[in-house]
């Protein structure tokens, strides 16, 4: 059973249409790359499958359940439980420092401040930032940050880990210590969907969804390359 | 909710110095309210209070009405002349006042009834000479219908049954005229030319100047004998149970009687317009204050919003939904003006805790050694309230803005 599904999506932003009749299944364990050119609708088609955005047409199925996406309290709850975000420039919340940024998504979800807490440690020291805990956010390194970011993504043990360019911004050595980490997430289960325009970075995932000019326009699966 | 308070707590905490200033915004605008309040309310409390207890809850006095001229016959009977005003007889009593005042006491609002003989008169001692209004009265009633014993310096009151050349004098006339105790005797002129050796046995100090700068009382019997009006008197005071009731008590009366009646409401109606008149521009001032503090907050709030876009969109994404978006800014706004709300309980009550020690010799409406403060509870309530309430108004719109932002837009933005 697919854990997202989309069919037949169109987006229109003014009089430019940036998705032309998409549809795309995500499988529970995919580590699926999205590259393309800019411009490609590769972002916005992320946005969609993170229920950021909304579709001008065409629907999205959770578990084969089509999504009311007018819906905002179920959406933001489907969200905040199942979905986690790893964007290009970390956006961690400058007024929280590490270990606040990873409680975050867990307070929303209701979990108690010490068990938040715990389990924000425990993310934390898997990702090598043991000791960091209580630094503020410009007290730490780029790649430390987006690692911060990575954690608090992982907080609510999500289904599906979005990522949108998330080592866009980092030096080789933070790249690779990256991907390994999204690998390493994934063979734990966890599927991840990563828009990147690097091909070097897509070949280390399961499978390449290749866009261009708002279509996709190849998949290839990398799974018994592995 | 724990969620909401939890990013509150952080943005509020990491702009330490814009959320002190907006505290003390605050705190300053709840603290004018009450010190405001509590000064101009314990005036007007206090003057209205000494109004009630001195004057009459209710006064029945003959009505002004324009005297006509008359065409009088001359004593030789032929010849007609013109006289001016009303005939001296007829003018300014009370016909069977004392069958009124037996009619008015079965009424179970009223707590008693004294009769008044009120004149004009002149009072001079040694070198010095005083026009004030002369108050005949009748001890023995007077206590039950007026709390006039309580403004006595030496509670002497009953001095005036004692001996009937006996008076009791303003304590600013007897300032003006230069007498500093008791036991001084003055001449009390009157305006049909009798004058009389008088002694001043007490003072009356009821702190409202006009009143104190005027007021002679004399044994009624003294002055109807002295204007040659045996029997006559010209006011009835009435105290009743509640003073709030004088107004529909007094028309019921009037009802009753052919005389003015009036409620000390009536009788002070310009004090109470005027006082109202001061209340509106008071208010207008701290409203005018509450304002400015509710724009800091609007301000404030709004920079946040505008400069934490990237962070808001963030926490949509992390599943925060519009509305707790815009509870957090709303948050802000009450949490601060929270604070603000409290610290401006503290400066208030400092603030007048330091007034009223302080010692000052006021002469106007009122006279008083210092300031006459209100120091009631309400006026912090009030002002804790009124200050949540424009802060919450002040937070709405940035808060609505917060949530009204689209998390795409921002990340394709940055």
């Amino acid at each position: 059973m697919a854990l997202l599904r989309l069919e037949n999506i169109n987006k229109w932003v003014g009089k430019e249409q940036i998705l032309k009749g998409v549809s795309v299944k995500i499988e529970e364990g995919q580590f699926l790359a999205i590259v393309g050119p800019s411009g490609s609708g590769k972002s916005s088609l992320l946005y969609i499958l993170g229920l950021l955005d909304r579709p001008t047409s065409g629907s999205i199925y959770y578990r084969e359940k089509v999504l009311d996406l007018s819906q905002t309290e179920f959406i933001s709850k489907l969200r905040n439980e199942s979905l986690g975000f790893v964007f290009q420039f970390h956006y961690l919340i400058p007024e929280l420092n590490v270990v606040e940024n990873v409680m975050a998504p867990q307070i929303k979800r209701g979990v108690n401040h010490k068990e938040a807490r715990d389990k924000a440690m425990m993310l934390l020291e898997r990702l090598g930032l043991k000791g960091k805990e209580k630094r503020q956010i410009f007290e730490i390194s780029g790649g430390e940050m987006q690692r911060v970011a990575i954690a608090r993504a992982m907080a609510n043990d999500p289904e599906i880990l979005l990522c949108d360019e998330p080592t866009g911004n980092l030096d080789s050595k933070n790249t690779h210590t990256v991907m390994e980490i999204f690998k390493e997430i994934n063979r734990k289960g966890t599927t991840i969907v990563m828009v990147t325009h690097d091909l070097n970075l897509a070949k280390m995932t399961k499978g390449v969804l290749e866009m261009l000019d708002g279509e996709i326009i190849s998949y290839t699966s990398l799974e018994t390359e592995k | 909710m724990r969620a909401i308070l939890f990013i509150t707590f952080a943005l509020l905490k990491k702009r330490k110095k814009q959320t002190l200033v907006t505290v003390l915004g605050v705190a300053i605008s709840v603290s004018a309210f009450i010190v405001m309040s509590s000064i101009m309310f314990g005036f007007q409390k206090y003057f209205i209070q000494q109004v009630i207890d001195i004057e009459a809850h209710i006064s029945i006095k003959p009505k002004e009405e324009f005297a006509e001229d008359r065409l009088m016959r001359k004593l030789d009977n032929e010849s007609l002349v013109k006289a001016l005003g009303n005939r001296p007889k007829e003018k300014d009593k009370i016909l069977g006042w004392k069958d009124i005042i037996k009619t008015l006491e079965q009424n179970s609002e009223i707590i008693a009834i004294a009769p008044h003989l009120e004149s004009k008169g002149v009072l001079k001692y040694g070198a010095k000479e005083k026009p004030v209004s002369l108050i005949g009265i009748e001890p023995a009633l007077e206590s039950r219908a007026s709390v006039m014993e309580r403004f006595l310096d030496h509670k002497n009151l009953k001095a005036l049954e004692i001996n009937m050349d006996n008076i009791i004098i303003g304590k600013v006339v007897a300032r003006d005229l230069g007498i500093q105790e008791v036991g001084k005797k003055v001449v009390l002129a009157l305006p049909n030319g009798e004058t009389k050796m008088v002694k001043v046995v007490d003072f009356f100090n009821s702190g409202i100047t006009n009143i104190d700068a005027s007021r002679v009382y004399v044994p009624l019997k003294t002055l109807q004998a002295l204007l040659n009006r045996v029997d006559e008197v010209n006011v009835l005071i009435i105290k009743i149970r509640d003073v709030n009731k004088a107004e529909s008590l007094a028309k019921t009366i009037k009802r009753e009687v052919k005389y003015e009646v009036e409620s000390w409401q009536k009788a002070y109606l310009n004090f109470l317009k005027l006082f109202k008149v001061q209340n509106m521009i008071t208010y207008m001032i701290v409203f005018a204050i509450i304002t400015v503090s509710a724009f800091g907050i609007f301000n404030i709030i709004m920079m946040t919003v505008m400069e934490k876009r990237k962070e808001i969109a963030i926490l949509m994404a992390m599943g925060y939904t519009p509305k707790e978006v815009t509870l957090i800014f709303l948050c802000s706004g009450l949490v601060t003006s929270f604070w603000g709300g409290i610290l401006g309980f503290l400066m208030a009550f400092g603030i007048i805790e330091y007034l009223s020690t302080i010692e000052l010799s006021l002469e106007g409406l009122l006279r008083s050694k210092g300031f006459i403060l209100d120091k009631s509870y309400k006026y912090y309530v009030v002002g804790f309230l009124l200050s949540m309430f424009f802060s919450l108004l002040a937070s709405f719109y940035p808060a609505y803005k917060a949530s009204k932002l689209n998390p795409v837009e921002i990340f394709r933005s940055l």
